[in-house]
């Protein structure tokens, strides 16, 4: 049977009196989870719209692979109910904090180290449900996998930072964990460290994640047993200890070690075409998705790194502020104009009078 | 796919068979993949789906104009198509009566006509042809680029014709043009038979199957070339001839038609029928004495070959894979160039009416032979060989005579 | 399904032919050509009713509008001239690759200008290192993992249709495939889309770069139906090929224990790179033309792949084999080496085309549902079967829970054809009650119009509508497709009221 459509419930109710209110008043509102992630983007000015009690896990068939819960649902409780199960979210979110919720893990649209090798939030998302500025209640996509009906809005709302609506639930499909993980350490430059992992990214290897920092890559293999034995017989490296590899993988997702430690300096995220070579920048470098991303603590001018990152076909996000970083400098690279005029359109579909989180995405809308 | 087809088209056995064609039909686009017109031209009025579409517009009554005979022209007739279809869609069957009727509705300007008649004229009596193409070869050098072109090269000496008589014997249908083109062509094909035992008999009442005059809009002649033929052939076939063997496919698929094509003539609907199912491409006679032959060849294989399938092979006799393995037995490893499924461009008259998608494919052709490497090219039809060998300087022979090298020593 | 055509979307159904031109219609066809030949001399542009009637409809031909014209652009730029010379001119533009849709894509609309994208076939740039592949839009699915294939590498979404249907065609419907529990679908498998908007405007979404600023809209263009932007070209990405693959080839004596044993393997945590089923009649059907050796017997078949190094597939097809023993499996083979594992897909491949041979048309529907209740939904076909009068083959993405019943009919008789239309929305409305969709892979078209209203509410489909409008403003991109308007809504709801049902009450009615 269908999940049953629901459109009205004491929380709904709340929420939706609220967005009218804000509505009629011509004010704002600033949509809160976990408040795990409220320093990524462009400061939000407005009252909260917190959405955390819309909480709870709607539907879960381990043999279907997908899982549907409500925004508010911590991401914590949504792992290990489906680790239970041997299943993932594949795409690896950061939590950036205990208190991270589902939903603002689809609004942010982060993922972590597995994203080169097995995707983005957005390809594993199936269906949403959310609250438009007039309060409606409308479901796109759904459970299935694939789902050609309307136009694709489920995987509009990932990291979309909660500008089109408020995410009341989402459908994401899963995947089994892997049977076997191993991580390799190889000691390497950079520029022989990109050129290395888009090679292998080009060969039948399991890889599952990628991180080069200090002269140091870090890979790890994921899949069959026989799958990741051959690898490792074929590659090289050196074996990893498992806790180590874990301890390290994991710091990576979740920014803990010292690299991303709140600083002066701002971090940066850099996202380029995965063969790009190294970048001309000053400061220190953690590099990863086979090459994709890049992270720089660099002392530059912001004009200068997002010269940088488009001249070599990608973008560059203020990811962390530091504490000297200058106020008002918007947080993402500027979105080119026609692309900008049909996205300022299209917040207006879900959000005519500009409600939901204005600005965090693009100070123009 | 639907159809409403005029109700006097319906009653003709024609419009009955198209009718029954048509609603096989399921316009799923899969033919345009694999025509190589539609992948020239990009027009879906130049490709199986369209064509078939033009035909269905006609045989409902709808106008058509000159438009319609000109995009049917420039089929191959290659009927890759055919292939690709999996609804099982007899596309050359249909081609035909659209043709057919597209000329009775916009017949061609009387100089084309003209044109035509000399050309059928000229192409089937060797008594013309024969002369004619010696002295252009003479003259290659000097002519203009534009008719040097169309002009074969002089090919290698023929040899002998074996004398030995077998209890199984066999009649060769020899052609109009290739006996004049490539005489060896036959006479390899009678020696490597009478490696396997089988005797070669020859009609000399025989002549052209008949394609050059469909080709051409003469279909009156064309059936007269096959009732010719079939008289012919019947005395040898009564004598105890156990198959006609066409070694150009195009030829044979002409034969494979015959019985469809005189299905109406009541003197010789059933003897069409038998010389249909008679008829036999040399890959099809060889095939079970290839292992055997193999361990008798006295001459080493030549290295470098590569196998061009003609349409008429893959697609209209529907034979694949067979040449290639014939030539397996013998030790040599025939490459197929990529797109080994498309024309060449020969498809009989069409290189001299449609010069410019001819020579598209058949330099598209040369280039993919060239790709493999090979230092011979090897096909299986007299207009193949022709038609590529203009286009590149590797020698392009039939298979047959591969064979015949290894066996007989015979240079190639 | 399509009733309703004749009423708010035109003279979609067989009578378009008979409808002469209007004289408006004429008046703006010259203004039209006229246009285009000052402004794009260079493109070939198709009249007359001779030359536009085979580009009158795709590959579902019961539907069928003759264009005002069909341009033929050899390049970019010359698309852009049309687009802006249509634009001035108001006159609707209907993309079209291959012309191979199954759902009315690339149908014609009233009075429309058909932009024929078959000719932009160059392959830009294959990047081995960076794994990419840059293409026109003309570029047929399979030629890219032909190019690609000297570098190991190729591109993964496979619809049965990758021979004939093009790149371009394959990002308008998000097009899927027999690979995609693995592999993905088409949005997976794109990075980076050039697309020239109904204004005239080069627009560039998603990029080489694993992700772009703003809002994602490469991911909400891929499936638009061409109804934002006519895409120019492709960025798409290539993977490595996988060393081995084995397809495990099962029989079973009824399609409920199938469908278990699919949903058995999946439970088991495998996902093979492709698992796929066909009943009784689709494996008698395509056996006539491929020859596969399928098990005639069989009440159904089930295709399963294993792809990976040596080791690993061995390892995978055991754990197949297992799962397949302890669900009544009639007989389990696995291909023995490439040429028979290419043999048994190619049956399954042209399962659909090969309907051809059964009767002279059919509809191929297209619902996806949870995979559990796959064997609820076959029965429900079955006892359809009776109550429509018609056969229904079956043909699907096992691991998907996408299924293609396929309906066969005679188009000639027009009662088959309405049974038909009724059997199909009938399947769909199942689909969407099973908790599934009316289009896994095929797309809306002007086929599930209808069915639209079923699946969505007037404010999801209201909120499409605007989404449509904020790319394209005139509407005039493929713009009766995909999205029903409200009034066919409220007229679907009353056939369905008069026919004594009324299945979703909750439908604003005008």
């Amino acid at each position: 049977m269908p999940l049953p459509a629901v459109t009205s419930s004491p929380v709904l109710e709340r929420l939706r009196e609220q967005i009218g209110a804000a509505r009629a008043a011509g004010g704002m509102l600033r949509i809160r989870g976990g408040d795990s992630k409220s320093w990524y983007g462009n400061p939000v000015p407005g009252p909260v719209l917190d959405v955390r009690d819309y909480a709870g896990v709607v539907a879960y068939d381990p043999a279907e692979l997908v899982i549907t819960a409500r925004c508010g649902t911590p991401l914590a409780e949504i792992e290990a109910t489906i680790a239970q199960n041997g299943q993932m979210l594949p795409f690896e979110p950061p939590h950036f904090g205990p208190t991270a919720t589902l939903g603002g893990c689809i609004a942010a649209g982060l993922a972590g180290p597995r994203r080169a090798y097995a995707g983005a939030i957005r390809d594993y998302v199936l269906g949403v449900t959310i609250m438009n500025a007039r309060g409606e209640v409308m479901r796109f996509g759904g459970q299935v996998m694939k789902n050609v009906a309307g136009y694709d809005v489920a995987r509009l709302m990932a990291g979309s930072l909660g500008t089109l609506g408020v995410i009341l639930d989402v459908s994401l499909r899963l995947l089994p964990v892997p049977v076997a993980t191993h991580s390799l350490r190889f000691v390497m430059d950079e520029n022989q460290a990109i050129e290395t992992l888009n090679h292998w990214a080009g060969k039948p290897v399991p890889m599952s994640a990628s991180a080069w920092h200090e002269g140091e890559l870090l890979l790890r293999l994921s899949g069959s047993k026989a799958g990741v034995q051959s690898a490792i017989a074929q590659l090289g490296g050196d074996l990893v200890a498992d806790d180590g590899s874990t301890a390290y993988w994991q710091a990576l997702r979740e920014q803990t070690s010292d690299f991303f430690a709140p600083s002066a300096t701002a971090l940066w995220r850099i996202a380029v075409p995965p063969t790009t070579p190294a970048l001309a920048l000053e400061g220190a470098q953690w590099l990863e998705w086979g090459g994709g991303l890049r992270w720089w603590r660099t002392p530059e001018p912001a004009a200068e790194i997002r010269r940088v990152a488009e001249r070599a076909g990608g973008h560059a996000t203020l990811f962390r502020r530091g504490t000297n970083t200058e106020g008002g400098l918007p947080a993402f690279s500027s979105i080119p104009g026609p692309l900008a005029a049909i996205q300022r359109r299209l917040k207006a579909v879900f959000d005519p009078t500009g409600i939901f989180n204005p600005c965090r995405i693009d100070p123009r809308f | 796919m639907q159809t409403r087809l005029q109700q006097a088209m319906r009653e003709t056995p024609e419009g009955e068979e198209a009718e029954a064609i048509l609603r096989k039909c399921v316009h799923c686009g899969f033919c345009n993949a694999t025509c190589p017109t539609y992948q020239i031209l990009g027009d879906e009025l130049d490709g199986p789906r369209g064509r078939i579409y033009l035909i269905k517009q006609m045989l409902e009554g709808h106008a058509t104009s000159a438009d319609t005979r000109q995009h049917l022209d420039r089929c191959l007739t290659c009927r890759n198509c055919e292939t690709t279809c999996p609804a099982g869609v007899q596309y050359g069957r249909l081609l035909e009566t659209g043709r057919r009727l597209a000329l009775k509705r916009n017949p061609r300007s009387l100089t084309e006509q003209a044109m035509r008649r000399a050309l059928a004229a000229f192409l089937h009596t060797g008594v013309l042809f024969t002369p004619v193409l010696r002295l252009g070869q003479v003259l290659q050098a000097a002519l203009p680029a534009a008719v040097a072109d169309h002009i074969p090269a002089r090919r290698p000496a023929a040899g002998v014709w074996p004398r030995m008589t077998h209890e199984r014997k066999v009649i060769l249908l020899q052609g109009c043009v290739q006996p004049a083109m490539a005489p060896n062509i036959n006479r390899a094909t009678a020696r490597v038979l009478d490696q396997a035992s089988i005797q070669v008999l020859r009609a000399s009442a025989a002549h052209c199957c008949g394609a050059i005059h469909q080709h051409l809009d003469f279909e009156a002649a064309s059936l007269a070339d096959a009732r010719r033929n079939i008289d012919a052939w019947w005395p040898l076939i009564e004598g105890g001839a156990e198959a006609i063997v066409s070694n150009a496919s195009g030829c044979g698929v002409a034969l494979k038609e015959y019985g469809h094509r005189l299905r109406n003539d009541p003197h010789y609907a059933r003897k069409a029928e038998q010389i249909s199912a008679m008829t036999k491409d040399i890959a099809e006679v060889l095939e079970p004495h290839a292992a055997q032959l193999a361990q008798e060849a006295r001459f080493p294989p030549p290295a470098g070959v590569a196998f061009h399938p003609p349409c008429t092979l893959q697609h209209g006799l529907q034979i694949r894979g067979k040449v290639e393995a014939i030539l397996a037995a013998f030790g040599i490893n025939a490459r197929l160039p990529h797109d080994a499924h498309l024309c060449c461009g020969s498809a009989g008259t069409y290189s001299l009416f449609q010069p410019e998608l001819s020579l598209t494919l058949r330099d598209e052709k040369c280039r993919a032979l060239t790709q493999t490497g090979a230092t011979c090219v090897a096909t299986a039809n007299i207009g193949c060989i022709a038609h590529l060998q203009n286009g590149t300087a590797i020698p392009v022979v039939h298979w047959i005579e591969v064979i015949d090298s290894v066996l007989c020593g015979t240079a190639l | 399904m399509a009733q309703a055509m004749t009423t708010d979307a035109g003279s979609h159904h067989a009578s378009a032919l008979d409808t002469p031109p209007t004289s408006a219609g004429a008046q703006l066809r010259a203004r039209l050509l006229n246009a285009l030949q000052t402004a794009v001399p260079g493109c070939q542009v198709l009249t007359g009713e001779e030359n536009l009637a085979p580009y009158e409809t795709d590959a579902l031909p019961v539907y069928r509008q003759l264009p005002l014209m069909v341009a033929l652009p050899d390049d970019e730029s010359q698309v852009q001239g049309v687009l802006r010379e249509c634009r001035r001119l108001g006159v609707p533009v209907v993309p079209r690759g291959g012309g191979t849709s199954l759902s009315g894509g690339a149908t014609p609309m009233p009075n429309s200008l058909v932009l024929s994208l078959a000719r932009l076939t160059r392959v830009l740039e294959v990047d081995p290192l960076a794994r990419t592949a840059t293409v026109q839009p003309g570029v047929r699915n399979i030629r890219i993992s032909e190019v690609a294939a000297p570098y190991e590498l190729y591109y993964a979404p496979d619809p049965s249709s990758q021979i004939a249907c093009t790149i371009g065609g394959n990002v308008a419907e998000n097009a899927g495939g027999l690979h995609c529990l693995k592999y993905g679908l088409t949005v997976h498998n794109i990075l980076r889309v050039k697309a020239i908007s109904m204004d005239g405007e080069v627009l560039e979404f998603g990029s080489l770069a694993p992700d772009a600023p703003g809002l994602d809209l490469l991911a909400l263009l891929i499936g638009s139906e061409g109804m934002f932007a006519v895409v120019t070209e492709i960025t798409v990405r290539l993977i490595p090929k996988p060393p081995v693959a084995k397809l495990v080839l099962a029989s079973f004596d009824d399609v409920e224990t199938a469908g278990d044993a699919v949903a058995a393997i999946i439970g088991e945590g495998i996902i093979p790179a492709g698992l796929e089923m066909m009943d009784k009649p689709a494996i008698a059907a395509v056996e006539a033309f491929v020859h596969a050796g399928y098990d005639q017997e069989a009440a159904a078949l089930l295709l399963c792949e294993a792809d990976g190094n040596r080791e690993e597939v061995a390892e995978e097809v055991a754990r197949i084999c297992a799962v397949l023993q302890r669900h009544e499996v009639r007989d389990v083979q696995v291909s023995s080496n490439e040429a028979e594992r290419l043999k048994w897909w190619s049956g399954r491949k042209n399962a659909l085309p090969a309907a051809g041979r059964l009767a002279p048309d059919y509809f191929c529907m297209d619902g996806s549902i949870p995979r559990r209740a796959i064997g609820k939904l076959l029965k429900r076909i079955q006892g359809m079967e009776e109550v429509y009068g018609l056969q229904c083959l079956n043909v699907f993405h096992a691991g998907d829970g996408n299924l293609h019943p396929l309906i066969l009919f005679d188009g000639n008789d027009a009662d088959q054809l309405r049974r038909a239309e009724d059997f199909g929305a009938d399947i769909l409305e199942r689909c969407v009650e099973l908790g599934g969709t009316i289009t896994g892979e095929h797309g809306v078209g002007i086929e599930k119009l209808n069915s639209m209203c079923v699946q969505f509410t007037p404010a999801e489909r209201e909120t499409f509508l605007a989404i449509k409008r904020a790319f394209d403003p005139a509407g005039l991109l493929n713009a009766d497709k995909g999205i029903p308007t409200h009034a066919r809504c409220a007229e679907y709801g009353h056939m369905h009221v008069s026919g004594g049902r009324l299945p979703f009450p909750d439908i604003e009615r005008f």
